[in-house]
């Protein structure tokens, strides 16, 4: 079974119809890429999927549990407080602008829910966090502050702590949007090594060589509906459709 | 008036000085927590408990502090008087004619309510000006953490928010060591009252500026220590 379902989600904000019946899976170790054009929906449905933000309805399954679904008298119902906590707990999501708390410094950015949500020993959370900044490339940074770092060295810090709490899925929304073209290659990097450890990702971005180059499964948006998804080289290489041909053309100049 | 006399005016204020420190301490001490909870009954979901707190922060911070102090000291003296007159007995009734406005601490007690309603409404738009200035992300970030509301406030919000309402707090305790000289309006023994005193005694206007040198030291000192915790939190940005 798929790790991620994600069945018929619709989500309005007023009069605006942002996602229309979006239904997709993700497998374990699967990387998704999340393509298109800006306004589309791709934040949107993340965040729904993040709890976030609240679909109107449809049905999100998350490793087996139910985080939404739809109820016998046909009504969208939310999982209990506690799945939904557990979910969570399941699900990482990697921000564009990464949102660092500032006041910490890289390390305890790292350790903070890994020692007062899973209740890990502070020195056991200390060694895991020094481990995954060493696989970040951050060696030596733990002492440093948020604001002492490069766009792209904090991003990478919140890979990190993403990490920290072992989660099944990552989610990415745009994590090189926020940087110099000279740093995204270190995300991109980072994202690659995870793809190699099977780690299961799901990333919205606008890179589409990046996308081409590590996704094994790309989904197509627009105007709040999949339009089209498939294996990379299909997608990119020969896409019969035409929305995706003009969207992609832009790229491919 | 010559330096024997400078002298002894200098050592009146001097012995009266803890007068109002004390007021300025008790303000400071009771009316931060109390800020906190009108920020939080402030954002309160539950509409009217917001409107009935917008409405306190618009008369404290909308009418003079001096009027405040004359209205809270006199309010009980004439509430009794009222509750004579017209027979009025309850619960109510017995809890006012019970407190004794002719005590020593009953002066000190309506003062410092007086201060810290009013201070707390100032405290409240700060705190809430603080907490309305961190990004929804940094919220965003704990949530997928799994960290609690509680946790969120405790652990992420509010040492950010500490942090961001420094300089607007120091202004405001700087205001407040001045205005403790306005509890002279009812005759509380601090410094600008035994100032005028003294005044009157010596005619000259001297006293009420050694007065004033009373309370620039003691706002050079508040303005030391704020800049010492502001430089403590500048460890980041
Ligand atoms: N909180 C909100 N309230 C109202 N409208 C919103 C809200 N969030 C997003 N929208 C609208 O929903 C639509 C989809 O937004 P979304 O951020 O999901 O797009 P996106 O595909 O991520 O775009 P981009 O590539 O620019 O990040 C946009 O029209 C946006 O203005
Ligand atoms: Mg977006």
């Amino acid at each position: 079974m798929a790790i991620l379902q994600v069945r018929n989600i619709a989500k309005n904000f007023g009069e605006l119809k942002v996602l229309k019946d979006i239904s997709f899976d993700v497998e374990q170790g699967q990387v998704v890429a999340i393509i298109g054009p800006s306004g589309s929906g791709k934040s949107t449905l993340l965040r729904c999927i993040n709890q976030l933000e609240k679909a109107d309805s449809g049905e999100i399954t998350v490793d087996g549990t139910k985080m939404m679904y739809k109820g016998e008298n046909g009504k969208t119902v939310y999982a209990p407080k506690k799945d939904l906590r557990d979910i969570r707990l399941k699900i990482g999501l990697v921000f564009q602008n990464f949102n660092l708390f500032p006041h910490f410094n890289v390390l305890h950015n790292i350790t903070e829910a890994p020692v007062h949500v899973l209740k890990m020993s502070k020195a056991q959370a200390e060694l895991q966090a020094t481990a995954l900044l060493d696989k970040m490339g951050l060696s030596g940074k733990e002492k440093a502050y948020p604001c002492e770092l490069s766009g792209g060295q904090q991003q990478r810090v919140s890979i990190a702590r993403a990490l920290a709490l072992k989660p099944k899925i990552l989610f990415f929304d745009e994590p090189t949007s926020a940087l110099d073209p000279e740093l995204t290659g270190e995300i991109l990097k980072v994202i690659k090594e995870l793809a190699k450890e099977k780690m299961t990702m799901v990333i919205v971005t606008h890179e589409m060589a990046f996308a081409r180059d590590v996704a094994n499964h790309v989904i197509f948006m627009d105007e709040g509906v999949i339009v089209e998804e498939g294996a990379p080289e299909e997608l990119f290489g020969n896409t019969r459709n035409e929305r995706t041909k003009q969207f992609l053309s832009r790229f491919n100049q | 008036m010559d330096w024997e006399s400078i002298k002894k005016v200098t050592g009146i204020l001097f012995e009266y000085l803890p007068n109002t420190l004390k007021l300025f301490a008790v303000t400071l001490t009771f009316a931060i927590p109390v800020g906190m909870l009108v920020t939080m009954l402030k954002k309160c979901r539950f509409k009217p408990v917001s409107w009935l707190t917008n409405l306190y922060i618009l008369i404290m911070r909308g009418t003079p502090l001096m009027l405040q102090i004359i209205a809270i000291y006199y309010a009980i003296p004439m509430l009794k008087a009222n509750f004579s007159k017209q027979g009025t007995s309850g619960w109510f009734a017995s809890f006012i004619n019970g407190i004794d406005t002719r005590s020593e601490s009953y002066m000190f007690t309506a003062l410092c309510v007086a201060f810290v309603l009013n201070y707390a409404a100032y405290f409240a738009e700060i705190f809430r000006g603080g907490v309305d200035s961190i990004p929804k992300g940094q919220y965003e970030a704990a949530s997928m953490l799994g960290m609690t509301k509680t946790q969120t406030f405790v652990r992420i919000i509010l040492p950010q928010v500490t942090k961001r309402v420094i300089p607007a707090t120091s202004n405001e305790v700087i205001t407040l060591v001045k205005d403790t000289s306005l509890a002279n309006i009812i005759a509380y023994a601090e410094i600008t009252m035994k100032a005028k005193q003294q005044m009157n005694t010596y005619s000259s206007i001297l006293p009420l500026f050694i007065a004033g040198l009373f309370y620039f030291v003691l706002n050079a000192v508040v303005t030391v220590v704020f800049a010492l915790i502001e430089k403590k939190f500048n460890y980041y940005k």
